[in-house]
């Protein structure tokens, strides 16, 4: 396992990846900001920030089908939350649908969380498409997150695979031994495992650690190469951002 | 949905969780920095890498629905509160941008749910426990499975909070739905923890030293943990009482309400023969923590 998979647009020469990875945090940050606070009817305000979105996806030439598979799970995860929407706020009928009625003011609701959810995934899908794990490490330090949340994800980074992997073994050993068939028996096996998994991911993160100190980790992740701030990237920062508060303010009093 | 998606709450919450979630980080921060030294480094990345992991393993309740490990009271046994709350923020902070698993807008209310009130609320329960249970491993593994459920339940009243507050659904509903299955779902998180909890208390003693040692003091943090709970119980009660629920509202919509043989049941409507719903609900709070405690026993006494 490894995050490869999904930052596979990180090393194509775009201006995305040319912003610094701070400047990509900040930027994802803000357009996911103002598409979760639009108000409710706001559809022209969000067809923008779609427009302004798939700008964004081209010039990071990140193929459109490749978003839309990368949005679909995310975006399943919101629906399947969303939906309950339908049939929980009070109001008058709308449709019946089998033993459920869906009622206006929920369809209205249901309709308005999609549309701005959909609109706030599309940044954070361009961000983890165009930006390496250690960029995004790079990103936060600078953006002042708390050394200890950086030190975390620094290990964590590379403890994850080591976990991981951990699993995988103590899982294909149950497998071999046609362990977990039926529910009840597969819960108590994934309960076993994933105990056994925190006792060696303990031992073996420290065993790891001690390597990578021995390695000269001085706890960050090197990077071959960053990109630096330079006046263009600031400038074209500053228009998205310009752009994006121009939109909260015209679907407030447009 | 302990993780809040982007486009469901408000402005005034957003912002609201996220300068209480800014504050409560900047104070563990701070804390965090005369506690952690050289040598949890690795425990801290380790215990990342865990819950990250554990979040990605679904676990079948048997009732058509799945849950996974929050891990807000094993960070806090493991790396007590202020480091635990950092790791449970780096965790929602990297779902939130790398997998769109939380919004990255409400990953202040996802903060202060799961980091600040999940990993608070399960180190003053278990250290409120403890103190009353002592230090022997059989009374830490309970301390931890009942703070377990005790800080899930409590994250799906902050989530059903949250919503409400958002004018998104009326507060009964969401406390019938949100908060209701993390009650359920918090059963599932109770057994899980008192189980990695009783792993490592074998396997590795040492963890627990700083963590969860017990100190003196801990009497108003009780009043103050009874005191929520009969809160939440007294908000829940008065709220169930006026209108029917989700379940009932369905019903009497469809007119399926009066259909069958009525099964007689002690507390039905929340009514008590002495006391109305006022004891009625402090019963079924008791019966609650008396299943937990019981389920957490069986599983240390199995695992022991």
């Amino acid at each position: 396992m490894s995050f490869h998979h999904l930052d596979q647009f990180a090393h194509t020469a775009s201006p995305v990846t040319r912003m610094p990875p701070a400047g990509r945090i900040v930027g994802t940050v803000g357009l996911a900001l103002v598409a979760a606070t639009l108000p409710a009817g706001a559809w022209l305000p969000l067809g923008v920030l779609v427009a302004l979105s798939c700008t964004l996806f081209a010039l990071a030439r990140v193929p459109p089908d490749v978003a839309l598979v990368r949005l679909a799970w995310p975006l399943g995860v919101v629906l399947i939350a969303s939906a309950t929407l339908l049939v929980m706020v009070p109001g008058p009928a709308l449709v019946r649908l089998g033993p459920l009625t869906v009622t206006a003011p929920g369809a209205d609701r249901f309709a308005t969380v999609m549309a701005r959810a959909m609109v706030a995934l599309l940044p954070a899908v361009l961000l983890v498409s165009t930006t390496s794990f250690p960029e995004l490490l790079h990103g936060l330090r600078a953006l002042r997150v708390p050394g200890a949340v950086a030190t975390a994800l620094g290990l964590a980074y590379r403890f994850l695979y080591l976990t991981l992997d951990e699993l995988e073994r103590l899982q294909r050993a149950a497998r071999s031994r046609n362990a977990g068939h039926g529910a009840a028996r597969r819960r108590h096996l994934l309960v076993a495992v994933t105990a056994a998994t925190l006792g060696r991911s303990l031992a073996r993160g420290e065993r790891t650690h001690d390597a990578m100190l021995a390695r000269g980790f001085a706890g960050t992740l090197p990077l071959l190469h960053v990109s630096p701030w330079t006046p263009q990237a600031a400038i074209e920062l500053a228009m998205l951002l310009t752009v994006a508060a121009a939109v909260a303010v015209q679907a407030r009093v447009g | 949905m302990a993780h809040i998606p982007d486009g469901f709450l408000s402005i005034p919450v957003l912002a609201g969780t996220a300068g209480a979630s800014a504050t409560a980080l900047a104070v563990a921060a701070r804390r965090s920095r005369a506690t952690l030294g050289e040598r949890e480094g690795p425990l801290l990345g380790a215990v990342t890498a865990f819950v990250f992991a554990a979040q990605m393993l679904n676990f079948p309740l048997g009732i058509g629905a799945s849950a996974h490990l929050i891990g807000a009271t094993l960070v806090a046994v493991l790396l007590g509160p202020a480091a635990g709350m950092l790791v449970m923020f780096a965790v929602l902070l990297v779902q939130a941008l790398l997998f769109q698993d939380g919004g990255i807008a409400a990953l202040g209310a996802n903060t202060l749910n799961m980091a600040v009130l999940g990993v608070g609320s399960a180190t003053v329960a278990v250290r409120a426990l403890r103190a009353m249970l002592g230090s022997r491993p059989h009374a830490t593994v309970t301390a931890a499975a009942i703070a377990a459920w005790v800080s899930t339940a409590l994250v799906g009243v902050a989530v059903a909070t949250e919503l409400t507050l958002s004018d998104l659904v009326p507060f009964t509903t969401a406390l019938t739905v949100v908060g209701l299955g993390h009650v359920v779902v918090g059963v599932a998180e109770a057994v899980l923890t008192g189980m990695l909890v009783s792993v490592v208390l074998r396997a590795r003693p040492e963890l627990f030293v700083h963590a969860t040692e017990r100190t003196r003091g801990h009497g108003w943090r009780v009043a103050a943990l009874t005191g929520l709970a009969l809160a939440v119980m007294a908000v829940a009660v008065v709220a169930a009482s006026r209108q029917p629920d989700v379940l009932d509202a369905t019903l009497m919509r469809f007119g399926l309400t009066g259909r069958g043989a009525p099964v007689a049941t002690p507390f039905a409507d929340y009514r008590s023969p002495v006391g109305g719903p006022w004891v009625a609900g402090a019963i079924g709070v008791f019966a609650a923590l008396l299943v937990t405690w019981g389920i957490a026993l069986g599983v240390v006494r199995r695992r022991s």
